[in-house]
């Protein structure tokens, strides 16, 4: 039945379109029918964004050969209500602000509907396993559990429709639920992200990466891959007409690895075919003749005396060094009646939005080189583009498709200039879009950090002196790492006023994956090491932890240790209220013995338990009783 | 990318088995095939192209259940949620709810069958240490000169080691077979990275019987899964606890042993502290639900059904 028809019903139409050989239901439903509503976030089952009902069983589209599917009954999220109507569930995650990227939201809504669905009176508990297939990466689920209890409420009719409406804003929109504008077109499936988007005569791109993690290349040869046929053109550094680099402080990384690979999954050289799967069978045809290169993972290996190079211009491997300086740190421990020192390290992180990188190159009647992508720094891009292609800035213009989460991971340009340039070389619109798996191997990830911090501190808890030296992975190109330096330097020892301070934080390559801009910029592997500090000084001194930091923080009028007269300071409020919420049981870390009483409570968020749906009202007493 | 140049979906058991039987090498036979689409894909296989996929969710015989002679027998397109949905499966296979309830998710239980989980033949699989506390078999079908034949064997020694069965080219299964275990407690614990959509490090089934009073064990059997090659029965502990009046001390004392099945290449520190505490729980969870009056200290999750 290959390339045969297939039939199904989808949304109550007839539908029957010729399926290729490869395709899954979500593609079907993607690519044939231009129902994009289905997202694919993973590819493997794991996350839920292309959930669908298939017979009025929620499935996932990406584990179904679309074979599989024919004559069946297909409902997808376009199809859950008619025209421009929200169902209850659609509207009541409007109400709760559900909706933040949105790229899961479509599946969230699917098995919110079908949750519902199988059980009108589902509670929370049941709610939560009920949706335990689907991930979000914005909004801690928090929203999206109370957008289904409002909905199962509307929907058996214990909360009046009423509740549903916008709320009327009084004085001030702080502590009132604002509707957000763009919550309509994500509860539906309508708004289209860049791997959603379809132009006519659009080429498919795939990108060839190094298996290496450090490799001069020797030669790459193209021939038998541009001979198949349905490919349109290959490129590698070689096409690049202008300056070639990118980064958004130093301009180190070339838009395909030029003369050497730095890292495991860098690229090499970019497909346009025809379709996605002639482009992938042409990346097995291109020969790369590599010389290894001894590498180095460790960042302080890599700025040992005699360690490898990976950038002529940076013999020492060092991208960026802050140093911070106040008062004199020696006078500072000879005051302390304790000395600590410790080490704290943290590790890589994947970012993992919801949305893999994805977006689409064309020039336009105008010669306008454009490029349309998730992308959370437009301007930066395109003046850096502009550089690369040798072009005037009135020949470049970036557009910015809904970020489907990036959580900083879209600020650094990763693949916007091989679009640019496949798409000057054939004149046709080209789009790529990752795969999950390219997602997490090849793009930026959080700073692993190694922090040594030396603190000197009086029995009283006035801390004398602070020594912090940060050594951070930056991995194999310099992307944001000195902006996350620079930040991590300013944040590092928390809003506590020292008198005397040496802050260093150094940016250092490696051949790991590159590190570039995450949430916090830096901060959370600074704070991770001072407030882990502050605490263990607390317990070896006897002191009440919050005591240790009123005795230490920034009040105003206070010198920050880079010179910053403040006006106002808040961290004492935040203290006084994290300590009353937390029910903070006054005393050191140590004074509480085995049993504490401030932890749980009715604030706070229980463990996702299974076996909700088994349970029977009756049991929820034995329930409590045998917990 | 997974691409292959037929998709066949017989509507019985003897066309599958035609199919079978005279396809090119490399042809794949399916049902839920949750599996097969993610194995396709980079880091696993890599793209895969296959001369055909054969579906045999559409054969009518392979639906479906019966229960006869205290035995159940699932036809091999039964998936995992039926175990959770069908209220006589959830009383004669009084481990399966709960062994379904952790594996993958409700959108996954409705495609992914409990056979495919069994020919895998995952260390990991959920579904094999359920089994063979069920004391599972599992039936196959071949053609024999144009002759259907059939055969069946336990679980326990269809499944050889990771990914090795005793399938032969040319067998697809047809039903799995287990106890119809009436007045029994089950239950089933897992640990992983998530409660959803997770692979077991380590999991346990368990299925219980006291005798009347409640008092004392008359029937114990102990899965373990996740922590060596193959899926076993903790026949040891079993033994050791059956016809004994049930006690805390009893319980802790017997399951100790079970750190020494771990036989897993990667954790084994993290592996043998967790296992014993483990199969407590399980046995616990299990009297709990046989509705023992016994109440042990490990029941933090208890389920009820």
């Amino acid at each position: 039945m290959s390339d045969g028809m297939l039939r199904m019903t989808v949304n109550g139409r007839k539908v029957a379109k010729s399926a290729a050989g490869r395709y899954r239901l979500i593609d079907f439903l993607r690519e044939e029918l231009f129902l994009t509503g289905t997202k694919e976030g993973c590819g493997a089952g794991e996350c839920g964004t292309c959930s669908v009902f298939v017979d009025g069983k929620l499935v996932k589209s990406c584990l179904m050969p679309a074979s599989k599917a024919e004559g069946a009954v297909i409902e997808t999220v376009e199809g859950l209500a008619s025209g421009n109507d929200l169902t209850p569930v659609q509207r009541a995650f409007h109400k709760t602000g559900a909706s933040q990227c949105g790229y899961c939201i479509p599946g969230m809504v699917m098995a919110a509907t079908s949750t519902l669905r199988e059980n009108p009176d589902a509670d929370i508990e049941e709610i939560k396993e009920r949706m335990g297939g689907n991930i979000c990466r914005c909004t801690g689920y928090t929203k999206i559990l109370e957008a289904v209890e409002l909905a199962r409420d509307i929907l058996n009719g214990k909360a009046a429709p009423l509740a549903l409406e916008p709320e009327p804003i009084g004085e001030s929109f702080i502590g009132t639920n604002v509707r957000r504008i763009d919550a309509p077109s994500k509860v539906t499936g309508k708004l289209r992200y860049a791997g959603d988007m379809v132009f006519p005569n659009m080429l498919h791109m795939q990108v060839l990466r190094s298996p290496h993690a450090h490799a001069r290349i020797v030669s790459i040869d193209t021939s038998a891959a541009e001979a198949l046929e349905g490919v349109e053109s290959i490129i590698t550094a070689a096409d690049v007409p202008g300056t070639d680099g990118f980064g958004v402080f130093v301009h180190d990384q070339p838009i395909m690895a030029r003369d050497k690979v730095r890292y495991v999954g860098e690229g090499i050289a970019a497909v346009s075919a025809e379709s996605e799967e002639i482009a992938r069978k042409a990346l097995s045809l291109i020969k790369v003749e590599y010389e290894l290169l001894p590498a180095v993972f460790d960042a302080e290996e890599a700025m040992k005396e005699g360690a490898v190079v990976l950038h002529d211009y940076a013999p020492t491997n060092i991208v960026k060094h802050i140093p911070v300086r106040k008062g004199d740190i020696e006078k500072g421990f000879a005051e302390a009646d304790l000395v600590f020192e410790n080490t704290y390290t943290t590790q890589q992180v994947e970012h993992a939005y919801l949305e893999p990188e994805a977006g689409i190159g064309y020039v336009d009647h105008d010669g306008v080189v454009t490029v349309i992508s998730p992308s959370q720094n437009i301007t930066h891009h395109r003046h850096m583009l502009a550089g690369i292609l040798d072009l005037p800035i009135n020949k470049v213009r970036c557009i910015m498709s809904p970020v489907g989460g990036g959580f900083g991971g879209k600020e650094d340009m990763i693949y916007q200039g091989m679009l640019a340039l496949a798409a000057m070389k054939t004149g046709r619109p080209v789009r790529l879009v990752y795969t999950r798996e390219e997602s997490i191997t090849t793009t930026a990830k959080r700073h692993p950090s190694r922090v040594t911090l030396k603190m000197g501190i009086k029995n009283d808890g006035t801390i004398t002196a602070v020594q912090f030296k940060m050594i951070s992975d930056g991995g194999a190109y310099g992307m944001s790492t000195e902006g996350v330096m620079r930040k991590a330097a300013i944040l590092s020892v928390g809003p506590y006023e020292y008198e005397n301070l040496q802050v260093d934080t150094i940016g250092v390559y490696t051949n790991n994956t590159p590190s570039g801009a995450f949430r916090t910029f830096g901060g959370m592997q600074a704070q991770f090491a001072t407030e882990s500090h502050l605490d263990i000084l607390a317990e070896k001194l006897g002191l009440d932890p919050f005591e240790i930091r009123r005795k230490n923080m920034m009040k105003a009028g206070s010198l920050t240790h880079t010179r910053q007269r403040l006006d106002t300071a808040a961290i004492g409020e935040v203290l006084d209220v994290a300590e009353s919420f937390s029910r903070w049981e006054k005393g050191a870390p140590t004074s509480r013995g085995a049993t504490r009483g401030d932890l749980g409570g009715p604030d706070t968020r229980q463990p996702c338990t299974l076996g909700a749906r088994f349970r029977k009202p009756a049991d929820n007493n034995k329930k409590q009783e045998v917990a | 990318m997974l691409t292959f140049d037929q998709y066949l979906t017989p509507d019985t058991l003897e066309e599958a088995l035609w199919l079978w039987r005279d396809a090119p090498e490399g042809t794949r036979l399916i049902a839920g095939a949750t599996d097969i689409l993610p194995w396709a894909r980079e880091g696993r296989a890599g793209d895969v192209h296959l001369p055909a996929l054969i579906d045999v969710t559409k054969i009518q015989e392979l639906s479906g259940y019966t229960v006869e002679g205290g035995r159940v027998r699932l036809g091999a397109n039964v998936v995992y949620q039926d175990f959770l949905t069908d209220e006589t499966l959830r009383r004669l296979l009084p481990c399966m709810p709960f062994c379904s309830i952790w594996f993958a998710d409700d959108q996954i239980r409705e495609q992914a069958t409990l056979a495919g989980n069994l020919v895998n033949a995952s260390p990991a699989a959920d579904g094999t240490p359920a089994v063979l506390v069920l004391n599972g078999s599992i039936e196959l079908a071949r053609l024999e000169d144009g002759v259907v034949e059939r055969r069946t064997l336990p679980v326990a020694e269809f499944i050889q080691g990771p990914g090795r069965t005793l399938m032969e080219r040319g067998e697809i299964v047809t039903a799995v077979t287990m106890d119809a275990l009436d007045g029994y407690g089950g239950s089933f614990e897992k640990v992983g990275h998530r409660r959803s959509l997770v692979i077991s490090v380590a999991c346990v089934a368990a299925v219980v019987k006291t005798d009347a009073s409640g008092r004392n064990f008359e029937d114990v059997r102990l899965g373990l899964g996740g922590v060596g090659p193959m899926a076993v029965r903790l026949t040891d502990i079993e033994e050791r606890l059956k016809g004994q009046p049930i006690s805390s001390e009893l319980i802790r004392e017997a399951c100790a042993s079970a750190a020494d099945r771990v036989a897993s290449r990667s954790r084994v520190a993290y592996r043998r502290r967790v296992v014993p505490g483990f199969v407590e729980a399980a046995i616990e969870d299990a009297l709990a639900h046989a509705g023992a009056p016994y109440r042990g200290e490990h029941q933090r999750e208890i389920i009820n059904v």
